[in-house]
């Protein structure tokens, strides 16, 4: 394709600034038109009384007006003469005059002529109204709350009164950093009477780092994060935990929002206006793992076909995370509920075209981790090239070398006919094999190449020439003086290896067997550390495209989403929807030196998504950070703002809070503060009014805070943080969590019992938090997945919360539990001193940020069990499961 | 929980369900998603036991009697039209074609072909129904698993028993609705995703039960069954002063419900895997007994005795490590081995379910995650094989209301494709929902803004083989 050609045609999105009807469109109209198309006389059907009514046209032409195209509007075609007769009778309109409605119509978008049904909100940019009056304006304490209760106000609801500073406190812990408060932070905060001590709070808990590790995993539920492939064999992908540790960073660090997207989406692929032959920010290849963190198919089918499922998920994960819209759904068709043909599917996936999937080394910068990871890096390969178990490993092998040759030659004895294994061993006897050097040279090229390529061509090549060599090697041995079991003198070690990797082994007992295994699984381990520390990211680069390499074929549209039916060539562009129907906007963000013709296409995307105008970019944002403070968004389907999503409860808060947020620089922080600070936000969870119960029992008015259960990541580092053994460690490689001894053959795989679930590098990194447990999605971990954990495949906007006996299983007899509760009972012990009452009262303090109730005390105090026993019961009561 | 309470909110999960959405996931939470649902079709099984085979069996070695493969033994095949990827690259390349591995007779009323290798199944055969020639999305075990098991190729969706139990809960409320038996030798590839809950809620997730004093994990308690008897009351006590103090409390009271399922699973799960009461008779009808039948065997008594407690769904495995249906190399030493470690097993089940008048409301499908091809492209080893095909799945299925003896679709002459119409694997999945009782398109669940479904587009109910 003409690059030039391709680069005219790439849409930029611009969005035209909507023109007012009534200032400027009307005028003309009443004019020229009005005395037979008024409203009343509405001859034809046609009156230009009103926009609307403009746009829907008479009963001759039907609609008038294409929006976005008035070359194709029979309104400007009427006015020109295009359609007779001609209109206004005997008059010409001023070519200013006509331009000005073109103008007009150039810029309707396209949603002017929704038809019934349509949904069109989600396309139009929000717009900030002012927060509506209130019947009891004591109550806002900021515009927030003025949108909520001017809605309760409307079905006669009242909110609840706000929640004690106990529940206060506990709910921004569990919400924000996601454990409970310690006691003396507790303390502290009970003890804080001043005004303005619940937004301190607030300030203070965003600046504690572990709310990244809260809020990032919200982030890696919505990007299907996982470390495996979670097929054919469920191998490691690559060091996704970079781009985990970025996506944590970038929230600690408020990265804006839009900067965020950019990065994501349009990361290492920027341009310099001023520089020719620029280099990109090789840092930008690390958020780059989003288009890598999804599941991924190594299959060795059909390439075009696995390229395209790529493609196609890429595509779908981009619309649904960052637009809120299900795109997807126009992969074989146009999508059936919301404006989105299927032609703008393949626009959208046309800006991905130029993605190779390929790793990159990315130095460490973060401060302090490069000396961190140097150090490891150091230890496994010292470990793996002289350590004990290497040093083991070969002493093993050289020991069972005998042993085999002795065993092979034994059996070679009673079996006399010759196989091609024979020949080969024979020809690896170097110069004292009956082969010279000729034809050995020859034959291990023929090897190479057809274990190289598996090409049956090349095996054909091989076995032709072995069959050849067979009646020789039997000659040969046949020769008097030559000893035809010196063949096995060849073997080395790495038969060795082999022979003990077998299971059905004659050669070895068990106890060597296993020995060897034991060894081998544990370099393999060091081996794959190494690799976890190695500055590694798991990213994505460019196709090099011309000068450099090939350009990228064209997308095209494929008839039913089938790589087999290719239809059409289109160009990257954005959904018709956002531009008012145009595919001819600006040029793509490219390089003035035309050095990098495939560089800044997903830069491109980027940042018009991350733009002010986009109408969705903000909202969907907010909707998400709303959702997870308030447990439902205000459109409930967080990932489908389309026409078969909810609709928003409070469509205007939505709005003035995207806004908000947008002219706020795009701080998470900031927007995280305004609703925690709210009234809405500080109510109790019970609301004395029956009313608020039977009118809304989904609560999606908000009269009340609607308890939560805890999400499984929650549970357990909340437990953990109970027994004072939580490790805080932040950052780096993932960590195996002890699996259920139950699952023992499941943390082996397959034929080569590949070690699935590995030792830890320290014992404590086995209780960091849960955003560093290894995703290795054909194992999740039972506790976890009982507790809806995610299954990390798709993009999961809302964790279901289930109840199942397993969930209660687990918590009654799993070990986590069990462990931590005697810890629990060492702190209480340690920190209560020996008086038993003492010491439940410490337990019920740290477990659920309470003192006992006498009457508890006494009931507990009662209870024959041991002190560890008095925690299982805490951890598992619903009032420590359950946030208010 | 009043009984008009929980009846109403059955009835609310009743008309939700079909409607799928959030609306669904906020009852489930609050109501039990294990209540027993009424079927939207009226179907005769109650619940379904499904028998993978993991590996990719050879079809031709077991259902399909082609005897071009035994007149054209050692040469190369035909050129095959049809196809694509590794199957058109490998009939391409050099290769030659492996005859099956025993020979075929014919038996029962229905005079169907069976291979010699299952002489007990050959013994039941006009009850079962069979679907040849299915095709699968993907040549290579893992996708292709995903996809026999799912849906759909890449992990991440709900697996057929989690739908199942999605749609019609479970009739028994000590036990889990959906129970996934392992084979011992090793994990299935694809992992707990294959029995996984994908975007539908945690509790139709299935629960891995193994043979032995812990059958689910975590199921053992750690403390006396007093000691914990105590525990659990002080628990419940203290649940019950929290939920005195709220309203809208029906979330926190099924939790305290599940608290004492749990507690009664603990004995319940057990006795499933205590066999002494099944007769000497039942036992030899399973192959125990026989060093080599036994361990499949055990699993498909503990599923009959699971499904007679009213367990909606039973998935066994079959083939774990080296022992996988896979005979790339060897397929004449290693298809005997298997067949032998299955056959009276599943002809045992299907006599015992007959016999004791349940094979009427228990639907037993048959299934592996792709077939074989009848060539290997190795022409010089003496221990030859067969490749993956994803062209030529076979299927059975029995009971409910399966016609008994019926055959749909058939492969070619080589086995290599179906010989007419390709019968996509939605349609199996859409067959084995409506012998549930359930309309595929009525069984949704809206996700990410998609209406998802197991057969995705949807399939066609393969009528030929339903009563």
């Amino acid at each position: 394709m003409d690059m030039r050609i391709l680069l005219a045609a790439l849409a930029i999105p611009a969005f035209g600034a909507r023109v007012d009807f009534t200032v400027s469109v009307k005028p003309v109209l009443d004019a020229h038109c009005a005395e037979c198309h008024s409203a009343k006389n509405k001859t034809s059907g046609f009156s230009v009384e009103s926009e609307s009514a403009v746009i829907a046209g008479g009963n001759k032409h039907g609609a008038a007006v294409a929006p976005g195209h008035p070359e194709n509007s029979p309104l400007i075609k009427v006015l020109t003469g295009a359609i007779a007769p001609r209109m206004p009778f005997g008059k010409t309109l001023a070519k200013s005059e006509i331009e000005r409605l073109e103008n007009w119509i150039r810029n309707l978008p396209a949603s002017s002529a929704q038809k019934d049904g349509e949904w069109l909100w989600p396309f139009q940019k929000p717009v900030r109204h002012a927060p509506p009056a209130v019947r009891d304006p004591s109550w806002p304490r900021n515009p927030v709350d003025a949108f909520i209760a001017a809605r309760l106000d409307r079905e006669g609801l009242k909110p609840a009164p706000e929640a004690s500073k106990r529940v206060l406190a506990r709910r921004l812990y569990l919400d924000l950093v996601g454990v409970p408060p310690s006691p003396v932070e507790m303390e502290e905060f009970l003890n804080d009477n001043s005004a303005g001590a619940h937004e301190r709070l607030i300030d203070r808990l965003l600046h504690d780092t572990r709310y990244g590790e809260r809020w990032g995993r919200h982030w890696l539920d919505l990007v299907r994060y996982g470390e495996t492939s979670g097929l054919e064999g469920d191998g490691a992908i690559g060091n996704a935990w970079r781009y985990r540790d970025w996506v944590i960073r970038a929230f600690n660090d408020d990265m804006p929002y839009d900067q965020f997207v950019i990065r994501q989406l349009g990361g290492a692929d920027e341009h310099s206006q001023t520089r020719n032959n620029y280099p990109v920010d090789v840092q930008g290849h690390v958020p780059l793992g989003f288009f890598r963190v999804a599941p991924w198919d190594r299959s060795n089918l059909v390439a075009d076909e696995v390229r395209q499922n790529y493609l196609s998920e890429v595509t779908t994960a981009t619309g649904s995370i960052f637009l809120g819209l299900s795109i997807g759904c126009a992969r074989c068709h146009d999508h059936k509920y919301d404006p989105l043909p299927q032609r703008d599917y393949y626009r959208l996936q046309a800006f991905f075209n130029t993605i190779q999937v390929e790793n990159s080394d990315v130095p460490y910068r973060e401060p302090g981790f490069a000396p961190r990871a140097d150090a490891q890096i150091r230890r496994y390969q010292s470990l793996l090239k002289d350590g004990p178990e290497k040093i083991d490993l070969d002493k093993l092998e050289r020991a069972l070398l005998p042993k085999l040759i002795a065993a092979r030659k034994s059996a070679a004895n009673e079996k006399t006919d010759l196989t091609k294994e024979d020949l080969r061993l024979e020809m690896r006897r170097g110069e004292k094999s009956v082969f010279p050097r000729g034809v050995r040279e020859r034959h291990a090229l023929l090897l190479e190449d057809a274990n190289r390529t598996q090409d049956p061509e090349e095996k054909d090549l091989l076995d032709e020439y072995e069959s050849g060599l067979m009646a020789q090697l039997k000659a040969e041995y046949a020769r008097p003086g030559v000893d035809p079991l010196a063949r096995f003198d060849a073997l080395t070690t790495g038969d060795v290896r082999a022979e003990a990797g077998r299971s059905s082994s004659k050669v070895f007992n068990a106890k060597e067997r296993d020995r060897h295994a034991e060894l081998s699984a544990s370099l393999e381990v060091y081996r794959r550390r190494l690799g976890r520390w190695q500055p590694n990211a798991l990213t994505v680069c460019n196709v090099p495209g011309p000068p450099n390499g090939p350009f990228p074929g064209p997308t095209r549209i494929l008839t039913r989403g089938d790589y087999r039916q290719p239809g059409e060539p289109v160009t990257p562009g954005v959904p018709r929807v956002f531009t008012a129907g145009s595919e001819e906007q600006a040029g793509m963000i490219t390089d003035r030196y035309r050095q990098f013709p495939t560089r800044g296409w997903r830069l491109t995307l980027a940042r018009w998504i991350a733009h002010r105008d986009n109408p969705l970019a903000a909202r969907v944002m907010v909707n998400r950070v709303w959702q997870h403070h308030f447990g439902r968004g205000i459109v409930a389907t967080a990932s489908d703002f389309g026409k078969n999503g909810e609709r928003p409860t409070h469509p205007e808060l939505l709005d003035w809070l995207a806004v908000g947020f947008m002219e706020n620089g795009w701080s998470v922080k900031r927007l995280h503060k305004l609703i925690l600070a709210s009234a809405a936000y500080r109510q109790a969870s019970e609301n004395p009014i029956a009313e608020a119960a039977s009118k809304d029992p989904d609560n999606r008015l908000l009269a009340r805070f609607s308890r939560r259960r805890l999400e499984a990541e929650s549970l357990r580092d909340s437990i953990l943080a109970a027994s004072g053994r939580l490790n805080p460690e932040m950052y780096g490689p993932s960590m195996f969590p002890k699996l259920p001894e139950d699952l023992a053959d499941f943390a082996r795989y397959g034929r080569g019992g590949a070690v699935m679930w590995e030792p830890n590098e320290k014992e404590e990194d086995a209780r960091r938090r849960s955003i560093y447990i290894f995703q290795r999605r054909s194992l999740p971990l039972p506790m976890m997945a009982s507790f809806d954990a995610i299954v990390f495949s798709e993009s999961c906007d809302r964790r279901s919360t289930t109840t199942t006996p397993l969930q209660a299983l687990s918590m009654m007899n799993g070990d986590l539990v069990h462990e931590e509760a005697e810890f629990l009972a060492k702190r209480a012990a340690r920190e209560a001193g020996p008086d038993r009452r003492a010491q439940i009262a410490r337990m019920f303090e740290v477990v659920l940020a309470r003192p006992p109730a006498p009457i508890e005390l006494d009931q507990f105090d009662k209870f024959k069990g041991t002190m560890a026993a008095v925690g299982r019961v805490l951890f598992n009561s619903n009032e420590f499961l359950y946030v208010e | 929980m009043s009984n008009e309470l929980s009846s109403r909110r059955r009835f609310l999960l009743d008309s939700y369900l079909g409607l799928g959405g959030l609306a669904l996931i906020d009852m489930l939470s609050a109501a039990e998603p294990m209540a027993a649902r009424g079927q939207h079709l009226r179907r005769k099984a109650k619940s379904c036991i499904f028998l993978f085979m993991e590996g990719g069996v050879g079809q031709m070695d077991l259902f399909e009697h082609k005897p071009m493969l035994t007149r054209f033994a050692g040469q190369k095949i035909p050129p095959p039209q049809g196809t694509v990827g590794e199957i058109a690259t490998f009939a391409a390349a050099p290769n030659r074609v492996i005859p099956p591995v025993a020979p075929f007779r014919q038996h029962g009323q229905s005079g169907r072909w069976m291979s010699n290798l299952l002489p007990h199944l050959s013994g039941q055969v006009d009850k079962l129904a069979f679907i040849h020639g299915i095709k699968v999305d993907n040549n290579n075990h893992g996708p292709a698993v995903y996809h026999t098991l799912t849906g759909n190729q890449f992990p991440g969706s709900a697996s057929v028993g989690a739908w199942i139990t999605y749609g019609l809960g479970s009739e028994n409320r000590d036990l889990p609705g959906f129970v996934v038996l392992g084979d011992r030798r090793g994990a299935t590839i694809g992992g707990a995703g294959v029995w996984g809950n994908g975007f539908l809620p945690a509790a139709f997730q299935g629960t891995l039960f193994r043979n032995g004093d812990t059958p689910i994990i975590d199921l053992r308690p750690r403390e006396p069954a007093e000691t914990q008897r105590q525990e659990l009351d002080l628990l419940q006590w203290m649940n019950q002063r929290h939920i005195g103090e709220r309203t809208q409390t029906s979330e926190l009271e099924a939790r305290v419900a599940s608290y004492e399922l749990a507690f009664r699973m603990q004995t319940k799960a057990p006795d499933l895997a205590d066999f002494s009461r099944e007769s000497e008779a039942t036992r030899k009808l399973y192959g125990l007994g026989d060093p080599v039948a036994e361990p499949f065997g055990r699993q498909l008594l503990m599923a009959r005795r699971m499904v007679e407690r009213g367990v909606r769904f039973v998935k066994v495995l079959h083939g774990a490590g080296g022992d996988r249906w896979d005979d790339h190399g060897d397929v004449a030493g290693r298809m005997p081995k298997h067949c032998h470690e299955v056959d009276q097993p599943i002809a045992g089940l299907l006599a015992d379910l007959s016999a004791r008048g349940m094979l009427d409301e228990t639907l037993v499908v048959w299934c592996s995650e792709m077939g074989r091809t009848p060539f290997d492209n190795n022409l010089v080893t003496d221990k030859p094989g067969r490749d993956h095909n994803q062209y030529s799945l076979a299927v059975w299925m029995a009971g409910g209301d399966v016609k008994p003896g019926a055959t749909f679709g058939e492969t070619d002459d080589f086995s290599i494709r179906a010989a007419g119409e390709e019968i996509p694997m939605r349609d199996v999945h859409a067959t084995i929902l409506d012998l549930m009782g359930l309309d595929q398109h009525r069984l949704a669940f809206l996700h990410a803004g998609r209406y998802k479904k197991l057969t995705d587009i949807g399939g066609r109910v393969i009528r030929e083989i339903v009563g």
